[in-house]
């Protein structure tokens, strides 16, 4: 053990020398080493000041370079600046149209861009098909002509049909409509109803732009503005047929009239308009005129319109149009009394109108009319005050002691329309109406009589491809009292309707 | 057996004619200023600018709805019945109602052609203008190209110019005023486009010259000034070059200028509710392009890009082009602040989750 420790340290011992002298050794080189690169280090140092001071230099010509370039942006004037970037854009501008309209409204008497007029065509075609309940079959225009209290004169033509509606295939019309300014104080448009035999001007109407405070004239021919459904074109219906009331009172083509309008747009915080027409009267349900040997001559005009629209300023989302309407015309109407074909007596006198009209309309504000509502309803009433002018006992007439008695119709009715946004371009519409709430008739033998009302309700669908293309499915089923009695009337409709062009926009 | 005359008809004509002696008397216009009536928002927040104190500024949309489809509502045309200056959009984006109004309104100042009728489209940077034969087979098109214009940031300095130049004419007595707030809109807009230190030094005009020529980035880069682009341009500069799916094709000029790429729109043809068939295409289109975010209007149903989120994971950013239109588009900038910020959140969110 103790020999081992001897060796251990003996070890140790000659470690340690070997050791300490090496490191004396070892020390004498680092320092020289240690010398040569503080030299290295300090040559380095200089190396990089030179560096630096070049790259300094490089910075500060860099940095006087920007200044300059700095100084020359700013220096320019901000205009030259604008006008630069003027140009720019002018140049980037490649796709605009040579066309620019920049100074259109500089030239004395230029009033639009294009000079041509507005152009477009709407074709309105459609099936229907309609079903009498019980044994009888028949088709609505004998519904339309033998409503009880209803009735009317046909004057001289027998010929013409009512209600247009043939069972199959309809081509209710081809409507060609031109509309543009004429110079800067008219502007004018003309719609053109073509149908399969014969075309007939439906509106051709030139109207003031430039009346001052409010007022504006329109004359021509055109659909009276009383009330909301009579103005529109069928086009414009939200469903294939229109009201019974209208259809009935009317006729086919409403109130369409040559004449004049002076209309005024009242100063009101609130929207009131009101206008008064003057027309030829010619519609051969209510202001028929006849003249000629039987009846007294009455130049026109012969009847006078008035009416009154009211828009209270409701929050964005909704629209809101309330009116009232009233006319008085000559009418003059020849009767067949004993159905022989012949006229028999003559009737003078005066029909007369009067009106209310509301229209909702909710826009919910999502794209493609989803959630839109409208709800409309009119209510009309007429009154038809005749005397019996002339007649003619031998062809089977009343007596001539009766000339001078009146012959008085009081007839009214109203509908009410709903339509609502289902889908995305898809609407559903119910439509419900009555005519004849008052019914009676006053002959000029003393008697009168008085009838029961008839209703009809109708349900729609239409799909709306695009806004210049619509496709719509329509059920109609109605109870009419007719004169010889009670019949109800189903009737579907599909109809396509098409408008190619720039067809104006529409009104509220 | 009675006679019954026509009375019913007498008290509706005095009661028209008392009516119309109320209301002649009755004047609503603000004295001593102007009336301005645009169309839409973003022309009425540009306007307001530049007509400054001079002007009452109204607009027919309220921003909320799609002004392609407006009902020509009667409130609307008490609007325009005393306007002085009429502004629209133009390229026929208020087709299907500027004319009933203007109609109804009777005002001959703001009539289509006359000094108080100003189409904000005159000078600005048009795109999408069809250059071969179109028809309404391809959809709502616009045949003098696409009318979202004002998404563009350089279209709403060239608007206001049009505006301040037509108020100016109107005008003359405030003309300085006029030109002094277009400066103040047009410097504004600038910072918000290219961040203040910038508009600073180098001048709103030269940037957007050499933003136009695309040469804005190498430009800055010689000058070492990159670090200094800030604004709008800054915050989707990481952004240049991304895939975006649109709804409508309303975002063209926002694309177009912060470089991005609408790589299809769920609308088959402009105007045309999307249909399953084009909805799966995109669907494809989305998946093959890895395309992560998809861009559209408040007023669109969420039916149709929720679906492709589910299936893809794309981001559907609901953002308004109008101001009004959201809450936080109060006006012109923060409408298009609104729609930057919505997208380069959406880009970030989408890289951070693609990263993972």
């Amino acid at each position: 053990m103790k020999r081992e420790l001897l060796v251990f340290l003996y070890i140790f011992g000659f470690l340690f020398t070997l050791g300490a002298n090496g490191f004396a050794q070892e020390r004498g080189t680092s320092e020289a080493v240690v010398n040569e690169l503080k030299q290295e280090i300090q040559k380095l140092r200089d190396q990089m000041e030179a560096e630096r001071r070049v790259y300094d230099k490089r910075l500060q010509k860099m940095q006087e370079k920007i200044d300059a370039v700095s100084r020359q942006i700013l220096e320019k004037p901000a205009a030259d600046a604008e006008e630069d970037l003027e140009s720019e854009i002018a140049k980037s501008q490649t796709e605009i149209p040579s066309s620019s309209l920049e100074g259109a409204w500089s030239g004395v008497g230029r009033s639009l861009q294009s000079l041509n007029p507005e152009l477009s065509v709407i074709i309105d075609t459609y099936y229907q098909n309609s079903h009498f309940s019980g044994a009888s079959d028949g088709e609505m225009s004998d519904i339309y002509e033998n409503m009880a209290g209803f009735g009317h004169s046909h004057g001289d033509d027998h010929g013409h049909e009512h209600g247009g509606l043939d069972e199959g295939f309809n081509l209710r019309h081809l409507e060609l409509y031109f509309a543009g300014e004429v110079d800067p104080y008219f502007k004018a448009y003309a719609i053109a109803a073509i149908s399969e035999h014969d075309a007939e001007i439906e509106e051709a109407v030139i109207q003031t732009t430039c009346l001052p405070a409010g007022f504006q004239l329109q004359a021509g021919k055109f659909f009276s503005h009383f009330g909301r459904i009579n103005q529109q074109h069928s086009h414009e219906w939200d469903f294939v047929d229109q009201p019974l009331i209208y259809q009935l009172t009317l006729g086919d083509h409403g109130l369409n009239e040559k004449g004049v309008q002076l209309s005024w747009l009242a100063p009101t915080p609130f929207h009131l308009l009101t206008g008064v027409e003057v027309f030829q009267g010619e519609n051969e349900l209510l202001f028929n005129y006849i003249g000629g040997d039987e009846l007294p001559d009455k130049d026109g005009p012969r009847l006078w319109v008035g009416w009154l629209k009211f828009s209270p300023n409701l929050t964005r989302k909704h629209g809101f149009q309330a009116g009232l309407f009233g006319g008085r015309g000559i009418d003059q109407e020849a009767h067949d009394g004993n159905h022989d074909g012949t006229n028999d007596h003559w009737l003078d006198g005066h029909g007369i109108f009067i009106g209310a009209d509301f229209v909702y309309k909710y826009d919910q504000n999502y794209a493609y009319g989803l959630g839109d509502f409208t709800l409309q309803g009119e209510y009309f009433r007429r009154k038809k005050d005749l005397d019996l002018y002339n007649t003619d006992p031998s062809l089977g007439g009343p007596p001539t002691a009766l000339i001078g008695q009146d012959r008085i119709d009081k007839q009214d009715g109203y509908y009410i329309q709903a339509v609502y946004g289902l889908f995305p371009r898809l609407r559903a519409g119910l439509r419900w109406e009555q005519v004849g709430l008052t019914n009676e008739s006053e002959f000029p033998n003393g008697t009168d009589e008085s009838y029961d009302n008839s209703y009809r309700v109708a349900g729609m669908l239409d799909f709306s491809p695009t806004e210049f293309s619509r496709i719509r499915i329509q059920a109609d089923k109605g109870d009419y009292l007719l004169n010889s009695g009670d019949q109800g009337v189903w009737q579907i409709f599909v109809q396509l309707m098409v408008s190619l062009g720039t067809h104006g926009a529409h009104k509220f | 057996m009675k006679k019954i005359k026509s009375r019913g008809l007498k008290p509706l004509w005095a009661a028209l004619f008392s009516m119309v002696l109320i209301v002649s008397a009755w004047n609503v216009t603000e004295a001593g200023k102007s009336d301005i009536l645009t169309t839409t928002t973003d022309l009425a927040s540009i306007a307001r600018a530049v007509a400054g104190e001079h002007a009452t500024v109204n607009s027919i949309c309220s921003g909320k709805e799609d002004p392609h489809f407006l009902q020509a509502k009667p409130s609307y045309i008490v609007m325009a019945r005393e306007a002085d200056l009429w502004i629209r959009v133009g390229m026929e984006l208020e087709i299907g109602w500027e004319t009933p109004i203007l109609d109804g309104a009777r005002n001959r100042t703001i009539r289509v052609g006359s000094k108080g009728h100003l189409d904000a489209s005159e000078r600005v940077r048009r795109l999408g203008v069809p250059t071969t034969r179109i028809s309404r087979a391809m959809g709502d098109v616009h045949p003098q190209g696409n009318p979202h214009y004002w998404l563009g940031p350089l279209n709403g300095r060239i608007v206001a110019k049009s505006i301040a130049g037509r108020l100016e004419h109107l005008f003359p007595e405030n003309a300085g005023e006029f030109r002094e707030n277009l400066k103040a809109f047009q410097k504004a807009l600038d910072e918000h486009m290219f961040g203040k230190a910038l508009v600073e030094k180098l001048g709103g005009a030269k940037l957007w010259t050499l933003e136009l020529k695309k040469e804005l980035d190498p430009f800055l880069k010689s000058l070492q000034m990159e670090s200094q682009l800030g604004g709008w341009k800054a915050r989707m500069g990481p952004f240049q070059g991304e895939k975006i799916i649109t709804y409508h094709q309303s975002w063209d000029y926002f694309a177009n200028r912060f470089n991005l790429d609408v790589a299809d729109e769920l609308e088959p043809k402009p105007g045309i509710p999307p249909s399953p068939g084009h909805v799966l295409e995109v669907l494809r289109k989305v998946k093959e392009q890895n395309i992560s975010v998809l861009l559209m209007e408040p007023y669109y149903s969420l039916k149709a890009p929720e679906l492709i989120a589910s299936k893809t994971g794309i981001l559907v950013v609901v953002s308004a082009n109008t101001v009004g239109g959201q809450p936080v588009a109060k006006d012109y900038f923060s409408m298009i602040g609104n729609i930057v910020d919505k997208l380069a959140t959406a880009f970030e969110t989408a890289r951070k989750n693609k990263g993972k």
